[in-house]
């Protein structure tokens, strides 16, 4: 299934808009939310493609709505998630969250046309269920 | 300390006796005939005649030194045997020929288990007594100083160390030295390899520490290792506690890792703009302008590799770098830098000649850190180069490794700097003053590739330029010592401490 909807969860209000607009002139429908709780709402609500989280949100942490997410039971079972971060976590943290994740990315080695293309990639690997 | 005088030498001991005993013994014999003489003159059996006298005396002294002669010769063969073997075993330098104890005299005169005695207590109390002395006084000296000296058996087992060595029980009991050695290049490692392959051997490592940074009396070594094979004390390595002068450094990387991961924000905001600004704005750039993008995005990109190399040599010095083995192309990681390494020599005016065919075989590695082993070498070659200069990039297959080459026709390095190319925050004196670097992204490209299974080394001459190589596995001759995994796409990682970890599907940026 080739992505087309995204909902990312991003605080910071630079990078944030870099991305959204980066998206959005590729062609994606972006939904922008700024706090973890509002972020995990709107992932309820609204079936989505692709699901970019970072770790340190506001209101609740990216690891957490992924618990919430994939946790007990996988909520999304069609979406693909990308985590999207700086913080420099321990590997026992990043590795559980690696093992519910389809990327694992640090914003700073990235560019936006290198998230694009990634995105692509997705699109060419199997349906995940 | 009160100390024994010799003035004569064991050596000398055979000539000297020897040379007063044939004085006794003619003294003696010329004695005892005029003795003999005069009783027999006394008692009338020779008449008072000069001639008859004369005679009698020359004949008496003949017999009696004849008799004393063999008495003597019986006597001394065994004593001048003795004195040889003393001589032979004693420190001293002599040209003696040991008396064997299987020879016929030996034998014959019963002195052979003597001569086998004095051999063993030669051979097993060398050097002497003074010399014990001396070695005591050397063990003190060694037990108040802050380096220290390790002996360990062929088993790696350590049968002397000084106060201050580092050292532990292990769970087994036994005793081993605490350092925090890279799996690639251990003392345990080299120990078991020149046990097997060496009579001799030696080896120098810099920079090791006893434990993990932020543990507390964590000291830093230089060390020196020597093995002799069969000897009492087969490997002694000398600790040389560096830490006064390596831990300020080490403190230094721990802020500066610190500042990197802040200046990552910053940095994804600039480079992320500029390549936003850069697409939106194609087109209507002229070429002066886009000039100028492309040395902003090229420093930028720089500035994210430094980081990217701190932080990672701060983690590999705390054990906490990981390094994901999956199967990879060389190809495909070149092609994640490829852009930004055209785009770094086209701004230097440097030619980026790439020779990595499609048909290599797959090497175990990780996407994320080799491209960062690339970046890294690819950019040392660019910045040492001459104007107009070609860095060719060539990977070739070979048994069961791929190597790549980065060969530049730059300014090359004297061997006293290749010799320390890879050491942390090394940076030549001409480099310091040339060009900026942080002496961290060729240390960092080591440890990489050595936590990969793969070699790294450089060939360098001054004013011709350098090649750097670096091997890995391919990921057919590793595939089989991978865990199998239960997830469907299968990943391997691999700590530097040498663990295998099951890992599951991602991709890394």
């Amino acid at each position: 299934m080739k992505i087309q909807s995204i909902l990312f969860v991003e605080d910071d209000r630079y990078i944030g808009e870099m991305y959204v607009r980066s998206l959005r002139k590729a062609g994606y429908d972006v939904d922008w939310m700024v706090d973890g709780a509002d972020g995990l709402v709107a992932a309820r609500n609204k079936s989505y493609d692709l699901i970019m989280l970072d770790i340190m949100l506001p209101e609740m942490r990216g690891s957490d709505i992924l618990k919430a997410l994939r946790g007990k039971e996988d909520l999304v079972p069609n979406t693909r998630i990308i985590v999207l971060t700086n913080f420099d976590q321990d590997d026992e943290s990043r590795l559980a969250m690696e093992h519910d994740v389809d990327a694992y990315l640090i914003k700073a080695e990235i560019t936006p046309r290198k998230l694009i293309e990634m995105i692509g990639e997705l699109d060419k690997l199997p349906p995940r269920k | 300390m009160a100390t024994i005088k010799h003035d004569q030498m064991v050596k000398d001991y055979w000539n000297s006796y020897q040379s007063r005993a044939w004085i006794n013994l003619i003294i003696w014999s010329l004695g005892i005939s005029f003795v003999v003489m005069v009783i027999l003159f006394l008692s009338a059996i020779i008449k008072f005649d000069l001639i008859a006298l004369g005679v009698s005396f020359l004949i008496l002294a003949v017999v009696f030194l004849s008799l004393k002669l063999l008495v003597f010769e019986i006597l001394l063969v065994p004593l001048h045997q003795l004195a040889d073997a003393l001589t032979h075993v004693s420190d001293e330098p002599n040209a003696v020929e040991p008396p064997h104890p299987n020879s016929k005299h030996a034998r014959a005169n019963g002195l052979a288990p003597l001569l086998e005695l004095i051999y063993k207590l030669g051979a097993n109390y060398d050097p002497g007594v003074k010399q014990s002395a001396k070695q005591s006084e050397v063990e003190k000296g060694l037990h108040h100083s802050r380096s220290s000296v390790v002996i360990c058996s062929e088993n790696g087992e350590v049968t002397f160390a000084s106060h201050a060595a580092p050292i532990m029980t292990d769970p087994k009991g036994r005793i081993r030295l605490k350092l925090q050695f890279s799996d690639s290049d251990s003392l345990e490692k080299w120990a078991s390899q020149v046990s097997a392959d060496d009579v001799r051997a030696e080896k120098n490592w810099h920079r090791i520490a006893s434990d993990p940074v932020g543990v507390e009396d964590r000291r830093i070594f230089d060390i020196a290792a020597s093995y002799e094979k069969g000897s009492e004390a087969p490997f002694v390595i000398m600790l040389i506690d560096q830490t006064d002068s390596y831990q300020p450094e080490d403190d230094q990387l721990d802020f500066i890792a610190f500042a990197a991961h802040e200046l990552r924000g910053p940095v994804t905001v600039i480079r992320g703009y500029l390549d936003v600004l850069l697409q939106e704005l194609d087109g209507n750039l002229s070429n002066d302008h886009r000039q100028l993008f492309d040395r902003l995005a090229v420093s930028a990109n720089r500035l994210s590799g430094y980081i990217a190399n701190i932080l990672n040599a701060s983690r590999y010095d705390q054990r906490h770098m990981r390094i994901q083995l999956v199967e990879l192309s060389v190809g495909s990681v070149y092609g994640l830098i490829k852009d930004d390494m055209e785009l770094r020599a086209s701004i230097q005016n440097r030619l980026l000649a790439v020779d990595i065919a499609d048909n290599l075989p797959t090497v175990a590695a990780d996407a994320s850190t080799l491209s960062e082993v690339l970046s890294n070498l690819i950019d040392n070659a660019l910045k040492y180069s001459h104007d107009g200069g070609t860095v060719t990039v060539k990977a070739t297959a070979s048994d069961q490794f791929v190597q790549v080459d980065i060969i530049d026709q730059g300014i090359g390095m004297p061997p006293s700097v290749v010799a320390n190319l890879f050491h942390k925050f090394y940076r030549s004196h001409r480099s310091r003053e040339t060009v900026s670097g942080s002496g961290i992204g060729l240390y960092i490209s080591k440890a990489i590739i050595e936590s990969c299974g793969g070699t790294i080394d450089v060939r360098s001459k001054e004013g011709i330029g350098t090649t750097i190589s670096f091997t890995l596995p391919t990921y057919s001759s590793v595939a089989d010592k991978l865990v199998e995994s239960n997830h469907s796409n299968q990943e391997i990682l691999l700590t530097n401490r040498g663990g295998w970890i099951q890992n599951h599907n991602k991709y890394r940026g």
